[in-house]
């Protein structure tokens, strides 16, 4: 029996109130026409026990990343998140709280909200930042639509945006969806052979409403060359940059660097890789932008006795004020996740964040050199510097080899043919904080032991 | 005021973590290195779990007391579902693992996409969309793509009536339609007339949602989804109201394309402070080629398969093909909160039907509360609102308009909203649809009992009797009273400053 129905069973009362003898007298204005007459062919209610049962033994049929040594990751963490976080981000006031439209009832998650825009803010090195987007990606696009919508009127070339080609793929379908319906051409900025950005080649974006690059990049790479990239492409272009975002306790912020926007994965902070989401995407910008920006926005203000409070602020640019004229369509974004975020890297301090990052490089390196020393594994970007993952390439097919990596007991990354048909023998390690010395061994052996059968 | 940046402990101090595993961090180009760190806080868990118990102490949710947020269905949250979250299973999943590894989180999306297409009359569903405005904007990109497959790129209008919810108009002018919105009819319905007037040869799509943000139950629906089909657009429903429905009519018989479902509304996956959403859609077949890539699918296991679920089939990602418009979502969508919306689902099975029945009782019982007090609580009340729309019967929410009160006394809407957060609620959406005036939009869900509606019924007869001064002023008991907007928006503190002034 269904339990979640405080008056189910006093239903008579409550329609006698109304002057009406069944539930299905509720309905009579929905036209027979329309009626569904049938019940719904899904089987019996459960109970709580049952559904926990059942989830654990269903759930319980995939297999976990911490199961076995694991080197999955484009740009998707396997992070350790602190128990404090889900502890607390789950206290029902929390977790059962909407849009904060009330903002004397909201203070707490206001605050919180205000203090993650700090947060982000220091990180990044940019002065605003918004309460979160749906995940990396939309950030990316809705920062492109932002820019275009900021640049286009004296643009020299109006509503063009150049994209960085190692961009991940499913990234640059979500940016083409978000794009292509308002008239934005998006041109490809081609990379050199060592992976790094071709700066000359960007210098072409000069005069275009935007460019998007990825510090690193989508094989992992961090490119020293992007900081040079603002004077390639002169001061009216609007520089968007996607960040991994632990990578930013060791690695100069991009705010530093000439960045207008930017973007990038907050999921390292604050929840797992949880199979893609709940995860939600970081944004920040510089003043220029502000107003045209998408998403929630939290300022302090004071009440009325002059006491200090929290907002929801800059309401107009959003789509239940300016309709069809909105800034963006989004209305629920991904608050709860971003609060996670917010107490992980209040826990980190910052100290905590670059000895993060630092651990992140460290297996990196760690796992780059022993890898890249098997014989007839080559590094797709030799001699490059790595944040979290790094490409090699392989004697043969990659999906192959990752199978039987998988039944040595290692999920050893993903094969780049999945991305790019050219890169069918390639996989992509990824590393984090959480990699050890044992794992990278396993993920040694079974790389030999793939390759001894290939050669055999 | 205290804030988390007044924790200022030894530098590194606070949470420990295991040493790197080698001293490589010298390789990092000098120039790449970064010169300052963040200036976070320097906090212990300690401090931490007492700093944000105290914010969570200064925030209304749920749990905390009623919350008739209208078209949001703040429903009860099962708290079972959150602990299934926090399985390995889920939790330390990545997307781009190898079907075969999993097969549990693929039974569920599946078992999800059947479930919700049952009950929406569609005939395929994407989980992809990760909140109910990316719903349907990948909605809207699906009709796009097939009027061109038509080679009708020239349908470049979406039709909007003007009681819609703004993410309508916002999706569909991302995807680069124009809007035109029609005029309600003066019984808040949809008006026939006025979407004929609307509809030509170059309309794309119509969006609209059923019962309306009225929580009126659009009557003509099957009328207004023929014109539109003979005029070759496609319908859309938005399913923010689904919550009223289900199991008594769905959009299928409505003679709708495609819909979305909140999955954090009508599913309850708990999105605090705004979200996480989740908004998967349905669509008809001839849309189904257009979906985002990729979906559940399963086939009959065979001999050699590894293990899967044990139910007898082998599930997998399945492309959708060269028609599809790829990925809004960067992965499968937020798997966590379908996770969540299926442990709900389970719950009712195939009553989910009392789910909607209870919400239409309890909105209906309530607006009869507030509206037929007893004789010597009328005695009291200066003014008493007026309905936002005329009707013998509403749908899982009903509309207010305060204007008479206003005009009598001048308590507006707001004043109203305000004063009931002192009574210990959540105030019901305010000023929405904006053609109600005044309008308090109300949403009671299925799982408040008839105490709490009774209790809330007296507490707004209260409130129209009070004094209106006390409700001008109000909030009177809240952590902070009522807050300027104005100031904020002109002085836009929007960060911490971080200097050592902080009061």
């Amino acid at each position: 029996m269904v339990d979640q129905i405080p008056n189910l069973g006093r239903e008579s009362e409550m329609l006698e109130e109304l002057g009406l003898s069944t539930m299905d007298d509720l309905f009579a204005n929905i036209p027979e026409e329309v009626r569904r007459t049938e019940h719904l062919p899904l089987p019996e209610p459960q109970s709580e026990e049952e559904i926990l049962g059942d989830a654990t033994r269903i759930l319980g049929a995939n297999v976990h990343l911490d199961s076995m040594p694991s080197f999955i990751s484009a740009g998707l963490a396997r992070n350790f998140v602190p128990t404090m976080v889900p502890m607390l981000a789950t206290r029902g006031e929390f977790l059962t709280s909407y849009t904060p439209y009330q903002p004397e009832v909201s203070q707490g998650m206001l605050q919180a909200m205000w203090e993650f825009q700090t947060m982000v803010s220091e990180l990044v090195g940019l002065p605003i930042s918004n309460v979160s987007m749906y995940d990396a990606s939309t950030s990316a696009a809705e920062a492109i639509t932002c820019a275009v919508r900021v640049k286009s009127k004296k643009a020299s070339q109006p509503n063009s945006v150049y994209v960085s080609a190692l961009v991940p793929p499913h990234r640059l379908s979500v940016i083409e969806n978000y794009t292509q319906g308002v008239g934005i051409d998006i041109h490809i900025l081609p990379h050199k052979t060592d992976g790094t950005l071709d700066l000359e080649a960007a210098a072409s974006a000069a005069g275009s409403c935007a460019v998007y690059v990825e510090q690193p990049n989508a094989l992992g790479l961090l490119d020293g060359g992007l900081m040079q990239l603002r004077s390639a492409i002169g001061e009216t272009t609007a520089l968007i940059v996607g960040v991994d975002a632990v990578s930013l306790g060791v690695i100069e912020p991009p705010g530093s660097w000439g960045a207008d926007i930017v973007v990038g994965e907050g999921q390292p902070f604050g929840i797992g890789p949880t199979a893609g989401g709940p995860i939600y995407g970081l944004f920040a910008c510089t003043k220029e932008f502000l107003r045209l920006m998408p998403g929630r926005i939290v300022g302090q203000s004071i009440d009325s006795e002059g006491k200090t409070a929290y907002t929801l602020t800059l309401s107009t640019r959003e789509q239940h004020i300016r309709r069809h004229r909105a800034t963006s369509n989004i209305c629920s974004n991904e608050t709860l996740i971003a609060l996670m975020g917010a107490m992980h890297m209040a826990l980190l301090g910052p100290e905590g964040l670059e000895k993060l990052a630092t651990r992140i490089f460290s297996s990196t390196c760690k796992t780059l050199d022993a890898v890249s020393s098997i014989p007839g594994v080559e590094l797709v970007n030799p001699g490059g510097c790595f944040f979290r993952e790094f490409a090699i390439r392989l004697p043969g097919q990659a999906n192959k080899a990752l199978e039987s990596m998988y039944s040595d007991g290692v999920i050893g990354g993903i094969s780049l043919g999945k991305w790019w048909n050219e890169m069918s023998d390639c996989i992509l390690v990824g590393c984090d904080e959480g990699t050890t010395e044992s794992d990278i061994s396993a993920l040694v052996k079974s790389i030999e032991n793939w390759i001894g059968g290939v050669s055999e | 005021m205290s804030t988390v940046f007044d924790f200022q402990g030894a530098p590194g101090s606070g949470w420990s973590q295991p040493e790197p595993i080698s001293t490589r961090i010298s390789q990092i180009p000098e120039a790449l290195r970064r010169q300052n760190l963040p200036k976070w806080p320097r906090a212990s868990e300690p401090e931490l779990v007492r700093h944000y118990t105290g914010l969570s102490q200064k925030t209304f949710g749920i749990d905390t007391g009623f919350y008739p947020l209208g078209s949001c269905t703040m429903k009860h949250n099962p708290r079972v579902n959150e602990r299934i979250v926090q399985l390995p299973g889920i939790d330390r999943i990545h997307p781009l693992q190898e079907d075969s590894q999993v097969q549990g989180l693929l039974s569920i999306y599946f078992e999800m996409q059947e479930m919700l297409a049952i009950c929406s009359g569609m005939d395929a569903v994407t989980l992809q969309p990760v909140a109910g405005a990316q719903g349907e904007f990948t909605a809207i990109r699906c009709i796009q793509e097939y009027h061109k497959s038509n080679g009708e790129s020239h349908r470049d209008k979406v039709i909007v009536p003007d009681s819609a919810h703004g993410t309508n108009p916002a999706s569909a002018s991302m995807c680069g339609y124009q809007i035109i919105e029609i005029p309600s009819a003066s019984d808040g319905r949809l008006d026939i007339e006025a979407l004929e007037a609307a509809i030509g040869p170059d309309t794309a799509a119509m969006m609209i949602t059923n019962p309306s943000t009225l929580g009126l139950f659009e009557t003509n629906i099957a009328e207004a989804s023929k014109i539109v089909h003979e005029a070759g657009g496609q319908m859309y429903y938005d399913g923010a109201n689904f919550n009223a429905i289900i199991g008594k009519t769905d959009p299928g018989r409505m003679g709708f394309d495609a819909v979305h479902y909140n999955l954090h509304k009508t599913f309850s996956q708990p999105h605090g402070g705004g979200g996480p959403g989740s908004g998967p859609i349905g669509v008809k077949e001839h849309l189904s080629q257009f979906l985002p890539t990729p979906i559940a699918s399963r086939r009959e296991s065979k001999d050699g398969d590894p293990t899967g679920v044990g139910d007898g089939y082998w599930y997998f990602w399945d492309d959708v093909g060269e028609g599809s418009i790829g990925k809004v979502q960067q992965w499968n969508g937020n798997a966590g909160a379908v996770v969540r919306a299926w442990a709900f689902y389970r719950r009712y099975g195939r009553e989910l039907e009392r789910m909607s029945e209870f919400a239409v009782l309890n909105s209906n019982y309530l607006r009869h509360r507030i509206m037929n007090p007893a004789s010597d609580v009328a005695a009291k009340i200066h003014c008493m609102p007026s309905e936002g729309a005329k009707a013998d019967l509403v749908m899982h929410e009903f509309t207010l308009s305060m204007s008479p009160i206003k005009e009598m006394n001048g308590v507006t809407g707001k004043d109203f909203a305000k004063r009931l957060l002192d009574y210990g609620y959540m105030s019901p959406t305010l000023y929405f649809p904006q053609i109600v005036p005044e309008c308090l939009m109300i949403e009671p869900t299925e799982t408040e009992s008839k105490e709490v509606l009774d209790k809330f019924a007296a507490d707004f007869h209260e409130v129209l009797s009070e004094d209106p001064e006390i409700v001008t002023s109000a909030p009177h008991t809240t952590p902070v009273k009522r807050v300027d907007e104005v100031w904020a928006a002109r002085k836009l503190i929007l960060r911490h400053p971080m200097t050592d002034s902080e009061d």
